[in-house]
């Protein structure tokens, strides 16, 4: 199954450059990628638009995915997703904070304060997570942050100029319109190292799915472990949404179906996540771009739509078997 | 000595005043024992356990592995010599009976080392042994609960330890399964401590008891020892009687329920 969702992915990727509203067909595509552009524009469109574009897609959807995987795994919560710890919230507010208190740079300034705002609302959950050692407190900490830390982003954009809430707001709903190749660089290190930090305690991480107890006695230190697993995902979450903004659903919705596909050994289970969770988000933004004639649609929006459709569709397929 | 406790005691704190689950108690393990420890509710079996297998570890007194105090050994250390299997509880994803025996490789594992040819082995035979082989690949959540708990003995198997604690192996299953977990439990050649609720079977699969009652060590003797009526009846709050069973070497024993009238009397 892996192979599959693998081979999806390559084809994914392939696919999603020919879409745009420059006309480029497979074969100029092809040229491009692996012999000469056959113009000075197609070269651009290709290589400092849609490669960056899909490439960060990719990246962003898979560390989305494989961040929602690892905190239902060691929260045993398949509920458990990024958004859950306020780390978007947080990113919300930093957001905020730099959109009202700065009107140049914003570029610079705008995702660098979303990065501390959710490494803010990390370490609070972090440090109510060390008094708090049950994990249904450390879930509901984390719902707590989020609604705190968006209490204070309402009212600093209730209270501040309608251009800075704009502007906030449409970043909120993410989008891959200004990501650059250099952003592509920045998240796949970041995944890469996390990846690998994730894959060194896979056999703890499985542990942990009889419970905390069981764990233990198979020699896991239950609590270091979550608290560095928390990091891994809080990084991983803080770089996607300090370039992207917030994107709905997905670290909730791919390891759900992943979990179907190969089940909930957690190496099976990255793997799973990284292919489809990359491929989903290279399709989602293929239609941000091209589902309505000059208008590109925030990929917050898009995610939400089909996570929520989603989720009614599973649940409605559970209560037809039950009965 | 396997195992040595010595003057152990564990209080924890009610409203502010310390409550005592077990008071000073003593006992020791030999290798390739049999031990089962027996109870009513609430007298403090599961404690016991947990205290040795260091899930609590602000007890008094002390627990000696192999003459080590447990305290200063080490979790990983513990792991590779001591595996557990607590009562059944539910699983929330779908990992495969090989995924769960998989587990009891993780203390004898570094971060970054792979299975070996003679960990898949060593899977294999325990799932042999467990008479799991043909489940492998199947979801654990869709076992029953026998089988449950056989994939959670070869995981423990795995783990290769020396000493096996089982907390209610019997919990929940028939009787064909009751029998059936304490058959392999007793094939395996480990040093078995056991906490378990039927008297009969407890006799019938261990040696030796430990009879706990209010956190206290009440006996500690051979099976037949340890179930005699008189002692039996004041632990247990109920009239005890001892039958013989013809087609076992072991006696049986036998609680008479309280009449109404007594009930009604003892609530007064």
């Amino acid at each position: 199954m892996i192979k599959y969702l693998m081979l999806l992915t390559l084809l994914s990727l392939m696919a999603a450059l020919t879409f745009g509203a420059a006309n480029i067909t497979p074969s100029q595509l092809f040229n491009c990628l692996f012999a000469q552009c056959d113009s000075q524009i197609n070269t651009m469109i290709v290589w400092q638009i849609r490669l960056p574009r899909v490439l960060v897609g990719f990246v962003a959807g898979a560390s989305l995915a494989c961040a929602g995987a690892i905190l239902q795994n060691i929260t045993r919560n398949p509920l458990a997703d990024p958004y859950l710890f306020g780390i978007v919230a947080g990113a919300g507010l930093g957001a905020t904070i730099a959109s009202i208190g700065f009107n140049e740079q914003l570029t610079i300034a705008l995702p660098l304060a979303a990065f501390l705002g959710a490494l803010f609302a990390v370490i609070i959950v972090f440090a109510l997570a060390n008094i708090m050692q049950k994990i249904e407190q450390l879930l509901l900490a984390g719902v707590a942050i989020s609604f705190m830390l968006s209490a204070i982003t309402q009212f600093m954009l209730y209270t501040s100029e309608p251009l800075a809430a704009n502007r906030v707001l449409f970043w909120l709903m993410g989008s891959l319109a200004r990501v650059e190749m250099q952003h592509f660089y920045l998240i796949s290190l970041v995944m890469i190292i996390a990846l690998i930090i994730i894959m060194a305690f896979h056999r703890q991480i499985d542990a942990l799915a009889l419970g905390d107890e069981t764990a233990s006695t198979l020699g896991v230190n239950v609590t270091k472990l979550r608290l560095l697993m928390l990091a891994i995902c809080a990084a991983l979450t803080a770089v996607i949404v300090a370039y992207c903004g917030g994107i709905a659903f997905i670290g909730l919705m791919i390891p759900h179906i992943v979990r179907q596909l190969v089940g909930s050994n957690t190496v099976r289970l990255l793997a799973g996540s990284v292919f489809l969770g990359g491929s989903f988000l290279i399709w989602v933004d293929v239609i941000a771009r091209s589902a309505i004639n000059n208008l590109e649609l925030p990929i917050g929006i898009i995610t939400s739509v089909i996570g929520s459709l989603f989720f009614l569709f599973v649940m409605f397929k559970g209560s037809r078997y039950e009965q | 000595m396997l195992l040595t406790v010595k003057g152990l005691a564990w209080s924890i704190k009610q409203k502010a005043q310390p409550k005592r689950i077990l008071s000073p108690l003593s006992f020791t393990l030999k290798q390739g024992e049999i031990v089962g420890i027996i109870g009513p509710n609430g007298a403090g079996k599961t404690s016991l356990l947990r205290c040795i297998s260091q899930q609590i570890s602000h007890y008094q007194g002390e627990i000696l592995f192999q003459n080590k105090n447990m305290k200063q050994l080490g979790k990983q250390y513990l792991a590779q010599h001591i595996a557990v299997v607590s009562q059944l509880n539910d699983t929330v994803f779908n990992l495969s009976v090989y995924d769960v025996v998989r587990m009891g490789l993780t203390p004898h594992k570094n971060l970054f080392s792979i299975d070996t040819k003679a960990d898949k082995q060593a899977i294999t035979e325990a799932l042999i042994k467990t008479d799991l082989h043909l489940l492998a690949q199947q979801s654990f959540q869709s076992l029953s609960g026998g089988e449950q708990q056989r994939a959670l003995i070869a995981r423990a198997l795995v783990q290769k330890a020396q000493l096996l604690i089982l907390d209610e192996p019997t919990n929940h299953l028939d009787v064909y399964y009751q029998h059936q977990i304490l058959q392999l439990v007793t094939r395996l050649n480990l040093t078995v401590l056991m906490t378990i609720h039927d008297l009969n079977l407890a006799s019938h699969y261990c040696p030796r008891l430990l009879l706990l009652n209010q956190g206290k060590l009440i006996a500690d003797n051979h099976a037949e020892k340890v179930l005699q009526p008189a002692l039996l009846s004041r632990v247990f709050a109920l009239p005890c009687y001892k039958l013989t069973d013809n087609h076992s070497p072991q006696d049986k024993v036998y609680f008479s329920p309280l009449s109404n009238n007594t009930i009604e009397a003892s609530n007064d």
